[in-house]
């Protein structure tokens, strides 16, 4: 195995069976990999042989081989013998016999004496785990499995991670069916990327997701945003799910931000947070990655309803801090904007990001002035906010954590200028007498503008959109991010 | 027929129609944006070691070796030998799906291949024939027949001596006991001297084995077949499928030498004729690298004439006195079927049918048999086998694989259990993608998707190459009515084409902008009393409103007309201009100017950008000739050449109003209302 590396030497790795190659990519650098022989995956995702694969933007990544096989100069790079895979390999086909029942269930085959008792319940998994544990990494192993297994699976992903972005920004919540595997080269795009005007071979870089804007990184930040997105995403599913009851045999599996296993906000929060996501997805099966405690304390609160199995976490998991998750957050929007750019190793002339070709994920993002008028600004929620809990007892916020205050970007301090707005779906009741007052915290998003020049004097604002659609007339919500280029 | 089918880089894929030959072999998609360019060195380690690959007959491995061998022609001569000494090497059981690949390049790549493997085609082909075992003889007999017309031109895949000495070598011309022992080589240039014994040959003045001639029958069927499945109301080659059937009981029942003969005839002149009337794409140029062939002047010019009916036809009253045959004949006789394949296999291919039967007649004519067993061909004919639910039938057999396991979901289980989750990601899913890495289920389903996941990367290949230079953006995220109705079903497996979902999306803004223009369009302002015979003109686009009659209100009204301050404009200059659409549109267009200025629609681009420039300032009269400029280029049939091609939205609005009946001038509208708008 092979692979040509950031500098302009390639060296031959050879894997071991069940064994991983990892590397850490420092800033700037980039690396491609070429599967010389024999089988390699990133992540689920498997690679094609002699196709240099390419990763950049800071990616830390495995490539792993169950039948040996693979490779730079990453500022880390070491084969480890010592994963989880069997376990996650456990899990996958634990869940295939969930789907294949459920589609057996569906098409009214008939069942065998000896399978008489079990479910025909689809997987519906809910992960959790506290932070650095690769919970990420193992939805998108089970997902890329899934859709591997040739049943024509399209298992939905869903997101309720506001600081992962997924296929939108950072501060979205989001669910997509997938349908190939979801490829791994940069953590600007983790989870495969929205769809294009491009052609894309694969459809993990076309995904459609249906996003909800929650503003912030922090779930802590307004849980009761976060709840009742996480129960509009889980109404929508349900709603897929009786439409297309094929779809639904494959299940889903939702990632969760790490606030939701561990950390400082009060246990209750997180409780009703985790009840949110078992009620709204209807979640059979609860995976704890490497957290004794949580284990037993999900153990205690669902074993009569549902299974709860812990998981082991992955050593190579790497530890990130808080400027990693920052630079993180501008590779994501950078990428929303401008396309996945990686500059290939020099010696590599052409190489492909998860199999496509480099020239079509390159996009061009229109700058255009509008007017202040044109567009309606709110803000979910007052700026800064105590936690109800915190504030004193009796008192009464001024402005409660689901209100939508209008912004005026005249005002000096509006805080506009490089802030991160989400544009949401025109309603779908234009008939005024269905509308109602909290119906913005209820409307999808359609795509995020950035706002780059305020220009109060003559009340014009120059935004970045990802396309030349216009959002005169449309509402758009801000959020606590910003981003320049 | 089969040849001329798959040839060539046709604009879809069509399963080509083989009997029991092993659909593998489609023209590949177009090589991938090469991904190395390596030396010769390279490019004959990698290529042997791929073809290693090739075990068994994966149609996968198969087509990606054709399309490397089609990307890289400039090696022709390295893949001629990789071929050729990967043969030799490997065990038998391995034979035929080499041969199969060296089939699919010489018909799918043709030159410079075809010509490279004639060189050493025959001994290759002899020696192996002569190792293998019976199954696999058929195989390659089968595929020898091909060969007869893979060429481009329907001719001999590696030229006429190459074929007859293969043929000989296989079946034997009745002098020769041991056809693999002879050279073949050496008496191919007797052969070739000897044009005249070419049609001998063929005909086979010598011995005709029952055996080739069952093969050869075998071979039409299954393509027949085939045929059907892909129509199957095409009566006439269910008739033609019940005479087979017939003539294949009657020569393994056992006829005579010079009755094999005549049915060896007939079936070679109704494959001929059928596979005539199909239109050849023309073939590929060769790669320029290629030095023009010298040594090929068989398969240019047809050194065999094609087989003509030695007997008469028979008049059509005398079959119906054929019992044997009414019972199997299940439509009216062909000649009076307005089928549209029997068009399209001519009359030959009637006449050819019309001798088999005669022959078939004959034959039991001499042997006095009443043939008991027609009336159950007939039934074999009707009785087409229902095509299993294949998808159905895969997602079983993965249950019960899936199902075998004994994995419980606890958390010390899953540790404990050394799980064989290869074997459901890896082998049982031997197809592989080579573009992209996608596996597929080596069975005729898994086969399936394949193709249409290889199909999908030629469309989104082809797509790319035409977009080359066209700045790609982020689409806005689907509403959640598309998200909750997108259906995964129909995307199975395959990687959706790209576009498809917004398409969905692209449609729902067309149809919008379109109801709404149509509302606009609905409106209109009744003509004031005394004032029809005035014209009156939109401020806006200085069109001059047309009065109708508007039977509803017994009144003289102007359509798409609404009356503002005062002034009646036309509904829909006035929407735009509120809506500051046509500033939007005219920054797009000088947008496009720019962008495109060295595309072909640069030209026009020019005229209309001056066109409009004239619009604007000059008066009324020559403002006419204009619009009519105009008009041409906003309803040029193209949607390419479409001047806001880059903008979707822009661009359904464009599509929708230049649908308008009048045709207004929309371009010179769009300016005109711009520079109304613009001195604020």
């Amino acid at each position: 195995m092979a692979s040509e590396g950031a500098s302009i030497e390639s060296k031959e790795w050879t894997l071991d069976p069940e064994t991983e190659y990892r590397f850490e990519l420092d800033p700037g650098t980039s690396l491609a990999v070429k599967l010389i022989r024999g089988h390699a995956e990133v992540f689920g995702a498997e690679l094609a042989a002699n196709k240099p694969y390419l990763f950049g933007s800071e990616c830390k990544a495995a490539i792993f081989t169950w039948r040996g096989y693979v490779t730079g100069q990453p500022s880390t790079e070491y084969v480890s013998e010592e994963t989880p895979m069997a376990a996650y390999a456990n899990l996958h086909i634990a869940f295939e016999q969930m789907r294949v029942r459920a589609l057996r269930d569906l098409r009214g085959s008939p069942v065998p004496e000896y399978e008489r008792e079990k479910s025909s319940d689809p997987p519906r998994v809910l992960l959790l785990g506290p932070e650095n544990s690769g919970k990420t990494t193992v939805c998108k192993l089970l997902i890329n499995y899934a859709v591997r297994a040739g049943q024509g699976w399209s298992p939905l992903l869903i997101n309720t991670d506001p600081a992962e972005g997924g296929w939108a920004a950072p501060g979205a919540l989001s669910a997509a069916p997938v349908h190939t595997p979801l490829p791994t080269c940069s953590p600007g795009n983790p989870l495969g990327a929205a769809a294009t005007s491009a052609p894309t071979a694969l459809s993990s870089n076309a995904l459609l997701p249906l996003a909800y804007w929650y503003g912030h990184a922090e779930s802590k930040r307004n849980p009761l945003l976060m709840e009742r997105i996480i129960r509009n995403l889980g109404e929508n599913v349900n709603d897929k799910y009786q439409v297309d009851l094929q779809g639904r045999t494959a299940g889903l599996i939702v990632d969760t931000p790490s606030s939701f296993a561990s950390g400082p906000g009060s246990s209750d929060e997180r409780q009703r947070l985790i009840k949110a996501c078992v009620d709204a997805f209807k979640i059979n099966v609860i995976l704890v990655v490497g957290h004794e405690k949580l284990n037993v304390e999900m153990q205690r609160t669902y074993a009569s309803r549902l299974t709860v199995v812990k998981i082991p976490k992955s050593g190579g998991v790497v530890e990130l801090d808080h400027l990693y998750r920052e630079r993180v957050h501008n590779y994501q929007l950078h990428t929303y904007m401008y396309g996945q750019i990686i500059p290939p190793p020099p010696g590599i002339s052409s190489a492909s990001l998860g199999g496509e070709t480099l020239s079509d994920l390159v996009l061009s993002p229109s700058s255009t002035i509008i007017n202040f008028d044109d567009l309606s600004i709110f803000r979910i929620g007052a700026e800064t906010m105590a936690p109800s809990s915190a504030l004193p007892i009796g008192a009464a916020r001024a402005v409660s954590e689901t209100q939508a205050v209008s912004i005026d970007p005249a005002q000096p301090g509006s805080g506009l200028l490089n802030a991160v707005l989400a544009v949401l779906a025109p309603p779908v009741n234009t008939d005024e007498s269905e509308r109602y007052d909290e119906e913005i915290l209820d409307l999808p998003i359609s795509g995020f503008i950035i706002v780059t020049n305020l220009d109060i004097p003559h009340r014009k604002m120059t935004i970045l959109a990802p396309n030349q659609g216009s959002v005169v007339g449309r509402t758009a919500v801000i959020g606590s991010f910003e981003w320049q280029e | 027929m089969y040849s001329q089918q798959q040839y060539g880089p046709p604009p879809s894929f069509q399963q080509p129609s083989y009997g029991s030959y092993p659909s593998y072999y489609q023209p590949p998609p177009p090589p991938p944006v090469p991904v190395y360019q390596p030396d010769p060195v390279t490019f004959r380690r990698d290529y042997s070691n791929q073809l290693a690959e090739l075990k068994v007959n994966s149609r996968p491995i198969i087509q990606n070796l054709s399309m490397i061998a089609q990307e890289f022609a400039r090696f022709s001569e390295i893949v001629a030998q990789c071929l050729e000494s990967h043969i030799r090497r490997v065990p038998q059981w391995m034979k035929l799906p080499a041969f199969y690949l060296l089939d699919a390049i010489s018909k799918n790549v043709y030159e410079p291949y075809a010509r490279n493997f004639a060189a050493f085609v025959v001994p290759l082909f002899l020696e192996t024939y002569s190792q293998v075992d019976q199954s696999t003889r058929s195989k390659m007999e089968e595929m020898l027949l091909t060969w007869r017309t893979g060429s481009p031109a329907g001719k001999e895949l590696f030229g006429v001596p190459a074929q007859m000495a293969i043929e000989r070598g296989v079946w034997g011309d009745g002098a020769s006991s041991s056809p693999v022992g002879r050279a073949p080589s050496a008496g191919l240039p007797a052969i070739n001297n000897r044009p005249a014994q070419t049609n001998s040959f063929y005909s086979g003045s010598g011995q005709i084995t029952k055996t080739q001639v069952l093969t050869e029958l075998e071979f039409t069927l299954n393509q027949k077949e085939r045929a059907l499945q892909g129509n199957l109301y095409d009566t006439t080659l269910q008739t033609h499928i019940s005479v087979l059937h017939q003539l294949r009981k009657l020569v393994e029942a056992g006829v005579s030498q010079e009755e094999l003969q005549q049915i060896l005839t007939q079936l070679r002149s109704l494959v001929r004729s059928v596979a005539a009337p199909t239109p050849t794409p023309a073939p590929p140029p060769p790669p320029p690298a290629v030095a023009p062939s010298v040594s090929w002047p068989p398969a240019q010019q047809p050194s065999y004439p094609p087989q003509q009916p030695t007997f008469p036809p028979a008049p059509a009253p005398t079959y119906p006195s054929f019992p044997t045959y009414d019972n199997v004949k299940t439509e009216p006789p062909p000649s009076v079927l307005p089928s549209a394949s029997a068009a399209a296999s001519g009359s030959s291919a009637q006449n050819s049918i019309l001798s088999l039967l005669s022959t078939i007649k004959k034959v039991v004519g001499e042997n006095g048999t009443p043939l008991g067993a027609g009336a159950s061909s007939g039934e074999d004919v009707k009785l087409e086998p229902p095509p299993p639910d294949l998808e159905r039938e895969s997602s079983r057999s993965y249950r019960d694989a899936i199902l075998m396991h004994d994995v419980k979901l606890s958390s010390t289980d899953i540790i404990r259990k050394r799980p064989d989750v290869v074997e459901f990601l890896y082998d049982r899913l031997a197809a592989q993608c080579k573009q992209c890495g996608i596996r597929f289920p080596d069975t005729v389903f898994g086969k399936k998707r394949m193709e249409d996941h290889l199909d999908m990367h030629f469309k989104q290949n082809r797509k790319a190459n035409q977009n080359i230079g066209r700045g790609h953006s982020r689409s806005w995220f689907v509403g959640v009515e598309d998200w909750v109705h997108d259906v995964s079903v129909d995307v199975k497996g395959k990687g959706r084409e790209a576009g498809a979902r917004p398409m969905n999306a692209k449609a729902t803004a067309a149809a919008e902008v379109a109801k709404r223009d149509a509302d606009l369009r609905a409106q209109y302002v009744v003509v004031p009393r005394g004032e029809e015979a005035n014209p009156v003109a939109c401020p806006i686009c200085k069109e001059q409103f047309k009065s109708e009659f508007l039977d509803d209100e017994e009144e003289w009204v102007w359509r798409n007309a609404v009356l503002k301050d005062e002034r009646v404009y036309h509904a829909t200059c006035h929407a735009e201009a509120a809506t500051g659409l046509a500033l939007r549109l005219r920054s797009e267009l000088a947008a496009n100017l720019r962008s495109h200025s060295n595309t072909p629609e640069a030209a026009s681009m020019g005229s209309v950008a001056a066109a409009r420039a004239g619009g604007v300032s000059t008066p009324p009269p020559s403002g006419l000739k204009i619009s009519d400029a105009l008009r041409s280029v906003s309803l040029s049939p193209s949607p390419e050449s479409k001047l806001v091609g880059t903008k979707r939205k822009v661009d359904d609005t464009d599509h929708s109003v230049s649908d308008e009946a009048e045709g207004t001038p929309r371009l010179k509208k769009m300016a005109l209302t711009a520079a109304d708008s613009m001195p604020q």
